[in-house]
């Protein structure tokens, strides 16, 4: 036949995609070098979804990337460099072995290096871009700054992880960004709000260090390069936002101000300036003034207060998050440098201690554990000290990353938390009439007012109100009577948020009345499944009242 | 290798080689015998024969052809004093014993008596005087203080700076480098687009398909609240009952691979059953059970003989019977599918129904594939010859919980946790460590003494 018959695997996916090998001879690179660049430039394997067209009618699994992509590599200056360097190494080696050391000075001299500037201006052609991609950034260089400084990687790519990590933690306390912080298992996750975006990170505690053996280093430290001159540019970025000098100095201590380029005095609190935009309501505007100013308040949540590390607590971290939040922080002077007051300072209100005990007590101070500090992060607000304090239980640490849906269960501490949130110390005081209670032999079973989470104020649902006097009143039903301790105080603030509530109540029951048949069942339909899960949450508080219930029996059997 | 495997080819030592340490052996013997008589109060055995005598006054025999013993064993000092003593005279007196004069002197003198004319232009220098005046004149403005050209352009030479190490200050993590605004700078045009283009001194530009992220995970994934180093009773349960699913899930694979391998006990061949095996055949009774069973086959072979029939050709009169039938079959079937019709008007409502249950069926899935496919979106994609294998999840037991943060005992490392999000957010392909493969094989030999023993 003639020439014009169409051949398999000549036109379509099949030309599409390019093996790694056949790419890496196009490019003329050894197969760590090609790595190295499709990181750098980051270029990554796809995986088509016809294999055996690509693979030519095999089903053998190979590593694939898009032949455009690998055009575009073949224009990437920096494949010169690692050439040079492969011709750097020859020399270098033959050079040692005639052992001609004058040649390996002047070789070593000239080595030649390259920049990775322009690969950010490409790959992050704006600056949110780079924000957006800081995540894994910081993660890396937080890990690499808690290497030890063996042979595995450089050292210098090490200090300059801990001089990013130091510039950026400063910058965050400076601007008073941080927002959440959880401790794990397997390290610390922080999350800070920087210009709109919420970062989150994780660090490695400082005392684990088993180098696992099936990581491969050097992909690890390709990475670590890339995101070393990323975090670099972004740190100036922001410094220069903030009107500081950079790069700043002596920071490694976590403990001292920045200096800043124009000498200002305190900032003046911005007033709030009232641009209605279109389309919004009073009520979502006041809701967000609202949330700003819960944020200017959390930004000073330990301000005028003062701190003092004992040598055991993760020092490092502590620091970071009470200066994030306006304290005063110190530590023993032979554990590191730039502690700023000693430990017999009086005017030092809170003292962080880890251990069963603590020999020598001063008076005006509290001796708390460190997991105070976190949780009063998290909840926004000062938590009562006394849960805190030396070989006391403590309460257990919630994940300020789990948003409870209506409905959810939601454990009690987490309750009280709210409840303190809002100024109320109803969890407290009825605890202890609990006890008294028990104490006298009256078994009274006491309901704490379970209340809605403080994202619903945000949420502007008619049906919140319905569903929270819904759920009232089944409890109410089902547990019998409730007993109301009311002080004078809390009378007020209880019959206006009822009558609020009513009001609401009843507009909610006319407007169900007035709905259509078909959305009336649309709305039984939601409400039933919604109900559904209220259940199940009650049955697990209902598991949870059992078990401290035997708790407390054991206790008792014990004290008897 | 174990020590006492031994390589094959080792050489035996040679007989010269033997007789050397021999002989070194007996030497050492005699120095000693020697040193020893020659210490003062040495007692021979027999009165009479003294210490001098035991030693033997046989001269060594020494090759004086070889260099090693011309310093040691010549003796040239009447050579040397006497030349010590015509040195001595030399020094002391002019010339010493021969007072001839030196050859080379008696060659360069002159032949003639007549004296060799005087060669002025040997005296004459070129430009004598302009080279004086023009000394003069350097010297006059040097004393001024005036620096001629030559000497001012050795001065503005630029410095070169020696001492920083160029390379170290420019590399990618040099602890020290500094960072601009790259993002604040508008890039100026330094020339035309298309020179800058074709001297490659503009870059070219990123594909935008290159910006889309290769995973729609996070970068980072906070773990669950029983993850915790304090955590919620709840959550903790939680956590643990999700571990727990995931061995139960491994235990079950195992388990399936055992029942697929496992067989009944009694099935093994005993001696019984192997002798009934071998034996079968070859005795006489089993015959006539053959016979019996071999009779009711052939029966039903024959039955089957019997139905396959070879047909006849067909007639004039079956083929126009078979064509009025099937003109018959088509106008019924016509017929029907009018009636048909006719009728359909009456059904519309359970066609409608029957139609709506078919949209139903493929928008449900429809539905399901798009799930599954954004849930595929969420899975690592296989990139390479290894498939992703997840960590095992970070948990720690009940009673392995710490009270406080001073008694935390970590629990995975945050390097194996970045590693696998690269991998599962498909950056880079999953990778295992390079095993170590030999090319040739090992030999292993055990050495003959331990061939006796084992």
């Amino acid at each position: 036949m003639g020439g014009l018959q169409k051949k398999k695997f000549e036109r379509g996916s099949a030309t599409n995609y390019i093996t790694r090998n056949r790419a890496r001879k196009k490019l003329q690179l050894s197969l760590p070098d090609f790595r190295r660049l499709c990181i750098l430039k980051g270029i990554y394997p796809h995986e088509p979804k016809h294999k055996k067209k690509v693979n030519k009618g095999s089903t053998a699994p190979r590593t694939f990337y898009l032949l455009k992509d690998i055009r575009f590599l073949l224009h990437e200056p920096i494949v010169g460099k690692f050439r040079e360097y492969k011709i750097f190494v020859r020399k270098l080696k033959k050079a040692y072995g005639k052992t001609e050391w004058s040649a390996v000075e002047r070789l070593r001299e000239n080595k030649p290096t390259y920049k990775l500037d322009h690969i950010i201006k490409e790959r992050y052609p704006t600056f949110i871009d780079a924000l957006r991609d800081i995540d894994d950034a910081l993660c890396m260089c937080f890990l690499f700054s808690t290497f030890a400084r063996t042979g595995k990687c450089h050292v210098q790519t090490i200090q300059l992880c801990k001089r990013l990590t130091v510039e950026w933690m400063n910058y965050v306390i400076t601007s008073r960004s941080l927002r959440k912080v959880f401790l794990s298992i397997k390290g610390i996750y922080y999350q800070a709000e920087v210009m709109g975006q919420l970062i989150t990170w994780v660090v490695p505690y400082q005392f684990s260090h088993d180098h696992p053996v099936d990581v491969d280093y050097r992909v690890m430290a390709t990475f670590t390069e890339l995101y070393t001159t990323l975090l670099g540019f972004v740190n100036f970025r922001l410094y220069n936002s903030l009107n500081l000098v950079y790069p700043p100095k002596k920071l490694s201590a976590l403990s001292a101000s920045l200096a800043r380029v124009v000498s200002s005095a305190e900032e003046e609190e911005a007033q709030l300036d009232h641009f209605p935009t279109e389309g919004e309501d009073m009520e979502k505007m006041e809701a967000r003034e609202k949330e700003l100013k819960q944020q200017e308040a959390q930004k000073k949540l330990f301000e005028g207060l003062k701190f003092y590390l004992n040598r055991e607590v993760p020092r490092e971290s502590l620091a970071f998050i009470i200066r994030c939040f306006g304290g005063q922080v110190s530590w023993d002077k032979s554990v590191c440098i730039g502690s700023t007051y000693e430990m017999t300072d009086e005017t030092i209100t809170h003292h962080i201690i880890d251990r069963p005990s603590v020999d020598k007590q001063y008076i005006n101070r509290y001796y708390i554990q460190p997991q105070w500090v976190y949780d009063c992060v998290n909840a926004k607000v000062l938590l009562p000290v006394e849960d805190y304090f030396l070989g006391v239980t403590l309460p257990p640490h919630l994940s300020p990353f789990v948003e409870e849906k209506e409905g959810d269960y939601v454990p009690p501490e987490k309750l009280k938390i709210m409840a303190l949130q809002r100024g109320e110390k109803t969890g407290n005081e009825q605890e202890e009439e609990e006890e008294e209670e028990e104490e006298e032999e009256e078994e009274e079973e006491q309901e704490e007012e379970e209340e809605d989470d403080n994202g619903d104020e945000e949420d502007d649902e008619e049906e919140v109100a319905e569903e929270k006097n819904l759920k009232k009143m089944e409890e109410q039903r089902s547990q019998g009577k409730v007993i109301f301790k009311v002080t004078p105080g809390k009378l007020k603030v209880e019959n206006k948020a009822r009558l609020e509530q009513e009001e609401k109540a009843e507009e909610k029951r006319l407007a169900i009345m007035m709905m259509k048949k078909k959305e009336k069942y649309l709305y039984d339909k939601i409400m039933f499944g919604k109900k559904r899960k209220v259940r199940e949450a009650n049955k697990l508080a209902a598991k949870r009242k059992a078990h401290d219930d035997a708790e407390k029996a054991k206790k008792k059997k014990a004290r008897k | 290798m174990t020590p006492h495997f031994r390589r094959i080819s080792e050489s035996n030592s040679t007989g010269s080689q033997k007789r050397a340490c021999v002989f070194s052996n007996m030497a050492a013997a005699r120095r000693l015998k020697r040193v020893a008589v020659s210490q003062p109060g040495f007692l021979t055995l027999n009165p009479k024969v003294g210490p001098t005598d035991l030693v033997s006054s046989r001269r060594k025999r020494v090759n004086k052809n070889k260099k090693k013993n011309w310093n040691k064993y010549s003796d040239v000092q009447d050579v040397e004093e006497f030349l010590e003593d015509v040195r001595h005279q030399e020094r002391t007196t002019g010339k010493g014993k021969s007072s001839r004069p030196l050859r080379i002197d008696l060659i360069l003198q002159h032949d003639s008596r007549v004296a060799p004319p005087k060669d002025v232009l040997a005296y004459q220098k070129p430009n004598a005087k302009k080279l004086r005046r023009a000394a003069e004149r350097a010297e006059k403005l040097a004393a001024k203080g005036v620096v001629p050209r030559s000497k001012k352009r050795l001065l503005n030479r630029p410095v070169v700076d020696r001492t920083s190490k160029k390379t170290e200050t420019e590399a990618n993590n040099n602890p020290e480098r500094d960072f601009y605004d790259i993002w604040g700078q508008e890039t100026k045009d330094l020339g035309e687009p298309w020179y800058l283009q074709q001297t490659r001194k503009k870059l070219v530009k990123r594909p935008e398909k290159l910006n889309e992220k290769p995973s729609v995970l996070p970068a980072v994934e906070v773990i669950a609240p029983g993850g915790s180093y304090n955590p919620d009773f709840f959550s903790h349960q939680e956590l643990l009952r999700e571990a727990h699913e995931v061995e139960v899930k491994k235990k079950k694979v195992e388990d399936k691979i055992e029942r697929q391998l496992a067989y009944n006990k009694e099935d093994t061949a005993t001696e019984e059953t192997i002798l009934r095996e071998q034996v079968e055949g070859l005795v006489e009774e089993s015959e006539e059970e053959e016979e019996k069973e071999d009779a009711p086959k052939e029966d039903g072979e024959e039955v089957a003989v019997g139905a396959i029939a070879v047909a006849d050709k067909k007639t004039e009169r079956q083929r126009k019977r078979e064509k009025a039938e099937k003109m018959k079959e088509q106008q019924r079937l016509a017929e029907r599918r009018q009636t048909e019709q006719q009728q359909q008007l009456f059904q519309l409502r359970s066609i409608k129904t029957s139609i709506k249950q078919q949209e139903e069926k493929t928008q449900v899935r429809q539905k399901r594939r798009k799930a599954k496919e954004e849930a595929q979106k969420a899975q690592p994609r296989r990139l390479g010859k290894l498939k992703f294998q997840p960590q095992d999840m970070e948990v720690q037991l009940s009673d392995e919980l710490a009270g406080s943060l001073r008694q935390l005992k970590p629990e995975g490392s945050v390097l194996m946790d970045r590693f696998k999000s690269l991998q599962k957010r498909n950056l880079i392909e999953p990778r295992e460590r390079a095993k170590f493969k030999r090319r040739l094989k090992v030999k292993y030999v055990e050495k003959r003494a331990f061939k006796e023993i084992s």
